[in-house]
């Protein structure tokens, strides 16, 4: 692999990584999951429509097929509908993101009706440089990584 | 195109760059007529956001006219001239519906990274790094709007641009300002820096009804615009004590609202500006 690519993955990983980092005694009273509970969490939007228009499915889910389970339940206060998914069995961490990404695909067809795009911006020339190359790696896994 | 781009820590380029297209639906492409540097571009050109990728187009706060939209743009026509909020904001999660638009669920198309390093994702932001969703900005001669029917507003056709721009960031950010700290008739108002904000933010404070408004600020041209446009008063910090000169209005009360309008780039001299 050339180098521009490992930094790049490096980066992408650091980002998956920077909502576990703890610093002992800094700040952080709560424990992190261990890898097998944090896997069978539920992965979870809520959308701000009625459970009909959620339905049981939303298509960017449908290509799981039966590897994930998928449930709805109305939100408090007005705020819709939540929508949990989680894998049956022990998914990897990529497939974990690729859940998340879904999820948020669903929120986005269901509350706007297309799924926001940025990718060709215009832009200078990007330097080759090791911060670029590890920004690249985050931006591309951005959407599936986060708090779900 | 042209654009004006970050190309590293304190590094700002003009270049050559492929003009926008539109990529959604909601999408318009606007000329831009005026683009206005924001404090808040410092915090990118100083490096203290560190998802700036060489090359990145700047700008946020801006006026332009359309000239494409796209299938579902509905209240926006080519001709158009536009005011627009820097936020992306899709007007149809429940952030939206609460009108905390900068809190949109679905205008960072690259979430990860704010939810990782502060918990939960703002909305997206053009022109401020990839960690708002990586839009390339206004600093350019053309650029594109997202969700335009919600974040672009139609110009009258009797205000001119320079007034109507900062309606953009400048004067809805200052307004907030004199909002959230609840300014009411009667009330001696003081403003820490005279920039966009700060000038917007003592002007509103008047149109709510302060008695007394102060702007305090070392930059003598600043000062004078806060004479002159927004018919404030100005004090300068580097002749004059301010706590002295505050209390000493106020029969010691001190004011009743304080608004900092100055941000992390504050000048601090002496050992509180080391500390810092
Ligand atoms: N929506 C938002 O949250 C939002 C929007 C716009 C700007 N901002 C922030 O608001 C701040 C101000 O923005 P701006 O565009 O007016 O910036 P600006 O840089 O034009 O103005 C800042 C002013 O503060 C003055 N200053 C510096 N140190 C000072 C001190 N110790 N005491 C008094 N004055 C001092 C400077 O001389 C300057 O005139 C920035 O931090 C910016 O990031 C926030
Ligand atoms: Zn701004
Ligand atoms: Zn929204």
């Amino acid at each position: 692999m050339e180098l521009p690519a490992i930094v790049s993955r490096a980066g992408g990983a650091l980002l998956s990584t920077l909502q576990h980092v703890r610093l002992p005694g800094v700040g952080q009273a709560s424990v992190t999951d261990d890898p097998a509970t944090a896997a069978r969490r539920w992965r979870a939007v809520t959308v701000l429509r009625t459970g009909e228009e959620v339905g049981a499915l939303p298509p960017p889910l449908e290509r799981f097929g039966d590897r994930i389970e998928v449930r709805t339940e109305p939100a408090p206060g007005d705020r819709g509908t939540e929508l949990a998914a989680r894998f049956r069995g022990t998914p990897s961490e990529a497939e974990i993101g690729e859940l998340r990404a879904a999820l948020r695909e669903a929120k986005q067809l269901l509350e706007v009706g297309e799924v926001l795009r940025v990718e060709p911006q215009p832009h200078g020339v990007r330097k080759p440089t090791p911060q670029g190359a590890a920004l690249e790696g985050m931006t591309e896994r951005a959407p599936k990584e986060g708090v779900l | 195109m042209k654009a004006a781009t970050w190309a590293g820590v304190n590094e700002i380029a003009v270049e050559d760059v492929p003009e926008p297209t539109i990529l959604n639906d909601r999408d318009v492409i606007l000329k831009i007529r005026q683009s206005v540097t924001c404090g808040s571009d410092l915090h990118l050109v100083g490096g203290y956001i560190p998802f700036m990728r060489a090359g990145d187009v700047m700008g946020h706060e801006f006026i332009g006219e359309v000239v494409e939209v796209g299938r579902e743009v509905r209240d926006r026509k080519v001709g158009d001239r536009v005011v627009v909020a820097p936020f992306a904001a899709c007007g149809s999660c429940w952030y939206c519906r609460q009108e905390l638009y900068s809190l949109c669920d679905n205008g960072n198309p690259d979430p990860g990274i704010t939810e990782g390093l502060w918990g939960q994702s703002p909305g997206g932001c053009f022109g401020y790094s990839h960690a708002m969703g990586g839009y390339a900005g206004s600093h350019a001669e053309y650029m594109r709007v997202p969700y335009a029917d919600v974040g672009t507003f139609v110009v009258p056709e009797a205000i001119p641009d320079t007034r109507a721009v900062f309606a953009s960031d400048a004067a809805s950010t200052g307004w907030m300002g004199a909002d959230l700290a609840g300014t009411k008739p009667g009330d001696v108002v003081a403003v820490w820096g005279a920039g966009g904000v700060g000038q917007m933010a003592a002007r509103a404070a008047m149109l709510l009804g302060a008695e007394q408004v102060v702007v305090v600020d070392r930059v003598p041209e600043r000062l004078q615009q806060v004479r002159e446009h927004i018919g404030a008063e100005a004090v300068d910090y580097t002749s004059t004590d301010v706590v002295a000169e505050l209390r000493e209005r106020t029969g010691g009360r001190g004011p009743d609202v304080c608004i900092e309008a100055v941000g992390m780039e504050a000048h601090a001299p002496g050992a509180p500006g080391i500390y810092d």
